[in-house]
């Protein structure tokens, strides 16, 4: 672990990469003409290789990023194989059979089959993430902006919130879905997860908003706009990537969630896609294949939301906690 | 904390009913929800615990008793074991080994994934790939480490055979005394990405020319983390270890899947949140014990929830 590896600045200024991340860029002036190299091109193919202990540092970082993905390889691995290769060792390659069997029963597995489950996990959490984003952001900029009775005490109710366990709150919902006809429904896990999910919520958005300039919206008041107007023209517009990064991590939240949809769904055609994947074990031999298939069709949406909004949700889990 | 965020007053110079009616407007939507479904039932859990429950309806107060009950109770606490240092300790024990073992395990791992990936070419991907597991359901990786230890599919094993222990070859899920730590392994293996993420922000915003004048000063690798990126980092440090005491103390799922509702053979690994969970949801139902065993849970996430407000 080392902090900067600058032990051989000519190749390092060859490669370019001696900037570092986020930091000052030097721009170049660019000359008239193209500058002569007076090296040959194996010597340039030499300069321009990481010298040896930056080369190691390269094959223990790409070592260690790859032991991280092991177990994932392996989940991928196990659900495009069948069982009887699976137990000899997803890692071994001789008489590899490529099957999607083990998708095709996940996807019609009898207690849960994953085409419902993922279809009511969808349901779930589209609403849920929308709502508490819109309602969220609606509580967070009186919170930034004025002030008003009980401000203080709400400011602590929403930070126990954001750090209080989720069980805590599990026996109270299921008592008033219940007394409300709400529960086992789509309608009740939703309510339960916009509640829950407004504490974190509120506070980031709140500070996103702090950051704001206040300007523009003085100015449009003096305009002569009204509080609506000028939340909906000016402060959502301008709130949009910190609406996004909340969003991102509030959809893989909801969509990963496994305690409130154990609790609050019970029947089977209303099983979300997390809650099924431990019924897949089965009793005595574990099915991987079936489990894999399961968990890799559970996982593909936020892995892929994370991989096309990466830059929205490394933001958003950044600042949610460290401003 | 900086509640007055309106110093000089230009929104406050119309104190009137518009203003008013407009922030009831904003947030009575949002908060309703906030109050029916987050603060209510918390409270309810309060009040519950000093009654005693046929079932899910509360009968009569009776003050402490439940809550004495509950911390006699071995599945909570189970002194004898303890003594013994012998698994299960019971949950409220286990819990706090875990985060004790956790906590600093995957802060510093992240931090040094963090400095090692710092100025590299793709750190963007290596990141990437080591935070993958953090977006993955909890419930997927309390599978995949099921898989992982498994004594014929794990690859865990293989490594030990490869390595040359086939004798410590098992179902490293099933082992009373080692199971617990093989589990921990497994979240420290999940939240370092987080933790490194967050050191790798902190990272980028310390000025490179900084640490270039420092080594040409001849400042040794130690001196130059000691006297200039740990300063910088370590209100991160803070950040880190508060979110990694709550993750741990909301660990459900991974466990859960691993080893069932009861938390492995005899709730050697069972947590907090499985025994809240078993308490009111199976039979027999316990729903004080369970408010009780939750209420545990949140006075220790109460002061973390006190640093978060101090920082503010």
């Amino acid at each position: 672990m080392t902090d900067t590896p600058h032990t051989d600045g000519a190749a390092e200024s060859e490669t370019g990469s001696s900037r570092t991340d986020g930091g000052t860029r030097v721009r170049y002036d660019v000359p008239d003409t193209a500058p002569t190299d007076d090296r040959d091109l194996s010597t340039r193919l030499v300069d321009s290789l990481p010298s040896a202990p930056r080369a190691a540092r390269y094959a223990i970082a790409i070592g260690i990023a790859l032991l991280w993905l092991v177990p994932l390889i392996g989940l991928f691995m196990a659900s495009v194989r069948p069982l009887s290769e699976i137990i000899q060792g997803w890692w071994t390659f001789e008489n590899l059979t490529i099957t999607f069997e083990n998708y095709e029963q996940a996807w019609n597995y009898e207690s849960g089959p994953m085409r419902q489950a993922l279809v009511n996990t969808a349901i779930v959490t589209i609403p849920a993430v929308l709502a508490v984003t819109l309602l969220g952001t609606m509580i967070a900029y009186p919170f930034a902006r004025f002030d008003f009775p009980l401000k203080t005490f709400l400011f602590f109710l929403l930070i126990i919130v954001m750090a209080a366990p989720p069980e805590l709150v599990a026996m109270g919902n299921y008592n008033t879905l219940q007394d409300t006809g709400l529960f086992d429904t789509y309608m009740g896990l939703i309510l339960v997860h916009i509640g829950w999910g407004m504490g974190w919520v509120v506070m980031f958005l709140r500070n996103y908003l702090l950051g704001l300039p206040k300007e523009l919206e003085e100015a449009a008041r003096v305009d002569g706009a009204s509080r609506y107007q000028i939340f909906k023209s000016i402060v959502l517009p301008y709130s949009a990537p910190a609406l996004v990064s909340v969003a991102v991590i509030q959809f893989t939240w909801v969509w990963n969630s496994f305690f409130f949809p154990l609790v609050f769904m019970r029947s089977q055609e209303n099983k979300l896609a997390p809650q099924v994947l431990p019924l897949m074990k089965g009793r005595l031999q574990i099915d991987w294949g079936l489990v894999a298939a399961g968990s890799v069709l559970t996982m593909i949406v936020p892995v892929l939301l994370f991989i096309v909004l990466q830059r929205y949700y490394k933001k958003g889990m950044v600042a949610a906690v460290a401003d | 904390m900086s509640l007055e965020n309106d110093p000089d007053g230009w929104f406050d110079r119309d104190v009137d009913w518009e203003k008013l009616k407009a922030i009831l407007v904003f947030m009575v939507p949002g908060l309703t929800l906030f109050a029916i479904f987050s603060v209510y039932p918390m409270v309810y859990s309060v009040g519950g615990s000093f009654w005693v429950w046929d079932a899910f309806d509360p009968m009569h107060f009776v003050g402490l008793d439940i809550w004495v009950e509950t911390f006699q109770d071995e599945a909570v606490i189970n002194w004898d074991n303890i003594k013994e240092l012998e698994y299960p300790m019971g949950a409220l024990p286990q819990n706090l080994i875990w985060m004790v073992i956790h906590v600093p395990l995957s802060t510093f791992l992240g931090l040094g994934l963090a400095l090692l990936f710092s100025d590299l070419r793709g750190r963007r991907i290596l990141r990437s790939m080591v935070f993958l597991a953090f977006t993955t359901p909890t419930v997927v990786i309390g599978l995949v480490l099921l898989f992982v230890y498994d004594p014929q599919a794990g690859i865990f094993n293989e490594l030990l055979r490869t390595i040359g222990l086939e004798g410590q070859v098992r179902n490293w899920l099933q082992e009373p005394q080692l199971s617990m730590y093989a589990l921990i392994l497994g979240g420290v293996w999940v939240q370092t990405g987080f933790s490194m993420l967050l050191y790798s922000s902190a990272l980028a915003g310390i000025d490179p020319s900084l640490l270039e004048s420092a080594r040409v000063d001849g400042a040794s690798r130690y001196r130059r983390f000691r006297d200039i990126i740990w300063p910088l980092v370590k209100p991160v440090t803070a950040v880190v270890v508060i979110m990694g005491m709550i993750w741990v103390l909301r660990i459900f799922a991974i466990v859960y899947a691993a080893g069932g509702p009861s938390g492995g053979p005899n709730g050697v690994y069972s947590v907090l949140g499985l025994e809240v969970y078993q308490s009111a949801f199976s039979h027999p139902i316990e729903y004080g014990r369970a408010m009780v065993v939750a209420l545990v849970e949140l006075f220790i996430a109460l002061p973390m929830a006190y640093y978060i407000a101090r920082m503010d």
